[in-house]
């Protein structure tokens, strides 16, 4: 199991692909220091910087690239077949590529947010951004995981749900609510941090026993994928 | 023991048909991307992407017309039309820009066609000007539907139908810079990696991660940066330009900064294409 994490890590680190993660934290962390900088108040820019570009962007982002690309480019590059090959459980393998994919994820946003927060208001907010992030990384990622189990097309997929249901249809319908994680990360900081800058709209009872709900039933179902996983030719 | 020497003909002949040259295979690749855009000619899982967009713009376009035509004074012009649908145009290009050129890379086809008297700027021009006119009949054929809804339920007769192709020739310009901004841009992170799935998240990225950066220096104390806020994000930027040279209105207060909107916009487009060009200059077989 610790074979697949670290060949895992290594096909998402290795070279100069880390570098593809670096930009959008950089870009989070420079616009909250540019406004702190010149002395804006945090209700000007505080929800731009923080749910407009971390929450609606680096971390769905930052977790479809990676969630996808852990398994989903060993599938593409026929390098599966391999693992697939040796004795281990087909829930190991899931469970080591979600960990890897989970830890790289929470790294790349909870950092930035912790300092946007910090910026932004007090320490404690930073930190319930944070906590948040690594909600919203687990659910996310085990969401993008099994999507890249269930299709050919993964990443696209992804966009449809964070472009369509969550940017489009989540502002102004309320029902799909319910199902963006954007949301419940956005209740629960809020809940951890009562804050003007965020405007929960699902209580923070939802928000958690859903995005438990996301991690469990999509890593289980990614499971039981895998396990009769068939390695289809090339299509188009 | 055979006679030595003996040189068998197996049967080679050269070629001796007409050579189309490099004016054929920039039109081929022209056509090739362009129906590989809507996935024509590919299996059907290709089609789904494409044509989903596609499908909900021409509902758009369908439901703005019928109601444009109960309610005259319903304000929703052709350039409204191609700001409302942002998203859903960078999700086209997110989808058609991987497709047309990290396939290439990926499948290992460059160097095949660079064995040809193509050179590398048709590749680029051909790749470019398909997936442009794709962006453009994404958003110009909704609004054509639209005209034509305008133009039928026209009171005023014929002078009523001119004031509509008044309306729409500006809309259609306009189209025209989104899909060329969108496009340039687009091939250019595509063409880095080989890898749909990372091509197409990078230029996701690209396009979101730049819109709150234009709400962040709108609120900046300096009146300069709030007018020149729009420059940071190629949605906003496109909207300038609009604002300025179609004299549009949008929320955005360009101040006296118009001009610098529309050269902006010159340079990104003519510097991703020149870095286009330089990236194909050298291409490895992978």
């Amino acid at each position: 199991m610790s074979t697949v994490a670290m060949i895992t890590a290594r096909g998402l680190f290795g070279r100069r692909r880390a570098l593809m993660l670096l930009p959008l934290p950089l870009l989070l962390i420079g616009l909250a220091a540019i406004c702190r900088a010149y002395d804006l108040e945090p209700t000007q820019w505080g929800a731009a910087v923080i749910v407009g570009l971390g929450f609606a962007v680096v971390l769905p982002v930052v977790a479809l690239i990676v969630g996808t690309g852990v398994l989903g480019s060993e599938v593409d590059d026929g390098t599966l077949v391999h693992i697939l090959t040796k004795p281990l459980p087909r829930r190991d393998i899931i469970l080591a590529k979600f960990l890897v994919a989970v830890v790289a994820t929470a790294v790349t946003t909870t950092i930035p947010l912790f300092v946007a927060g910090l910026l932004a208001g007090s320490a404690r907010l930073g930190a319930a951004l944070a906590v948040a992030a690594l909600v919203g990384s687990l659910a996310y990622t085990a969401l993008f995981l099994l999507l890249s189990l269930l299709t050919r097309r993964p990443v696209l997929l992804g966009l449809v749900y964070i472009l369509i249901w969550e940017g489009l249809l989540g502002r102004w319908v309320s029902g799909t609510r319910v199902l963006s994680i954007e949301q419940y990360v956005i209740a629960i900081a809020d809940k951890i941090e009562p804050t003007t800058l965020l405007d929960a709209k699902l209580g923070v009872a939802t928000a958690a026993v859903m995005s438990a709900i996301f991690v469990v039933v999509c890593t289980v179902v990614a499971i039981n994928r895998l396990g009769s996983f068939s390695l289809a030719g090339e299509t188009s | 023991m055979s006679e030595t020497g003996v040189i068998h003909d197996i049967g080679y002949q050269r070629y001796t048909g007409p050579r189309l040259g490099r004016g054929a295979a920039i039109n081929a690749l022209y056509v090739q991307g362009l129906r590989a855009a809507f996935g024509l000619g590919r299996s059907a899982k290709a089609k789904i992407f494409p044509w989903l967009v596609a499908a909900i713009t021409l509902l758009v376009a369908v439901i703005i017309a019928a109601v444009k035509s109960q309610i005259p004074d319903f304000d929703f012009g052709y350039v409204d039309f191609d700001d409302t649908l942002s998203w859903l145009i960078i999700f086209f290009v997110a989808i058609l820009s991987p497709a047309l050129v990290s396939r290439d890379i990926r499948s290992g086809t460059l160097p095949l066609y660079f064995s040809r008297p193509l050179r590398a700027a048709d590749y680029v021009i051909a790749k470019f000007l398909a997936m442009v006119t794709a962006v453009w009949l994404l958003l110009g054929v909704p609004q054509f539907i639209m005209f034509l809804g305008a133009a039928f339920t026209t009171k005023k007769g014929m002078s009523g139908v001119w004031n509509e192709v008044q309306d729409l020739v500006p809309g259609w310009t306009y189209s025209l810079l989104w899909a060329l901004l969108f496009t340039s841009i687009g091939l250019l992170v595509a063409s880095l990696t080989g890898k749909q799935a990372f091509a197409a998240g990078g230029i996701v990225a690209v396009f979101l991660m730049t819109t709150p950066v234009v709400g962040v220096l709108s609120v900046l104390p300096s009146s300069a940066a709030n007018h020149m806020a729009g420059l940071a994000s190629p949605m906003t930027l496109i909207s300038g330009v609009g604002a300025w040279a179609l004299g549009s209105d949008i929320g955005l207060d360009l101040g006296r900064y118009g001009p610098i909107y529309g050269i902006e916009a010159f340079c990104l487009i003519a510097a991703c294409l020149l870095l286009l060009l330089a990236r194909y200059r050298k291409v490895a077989a992978l």
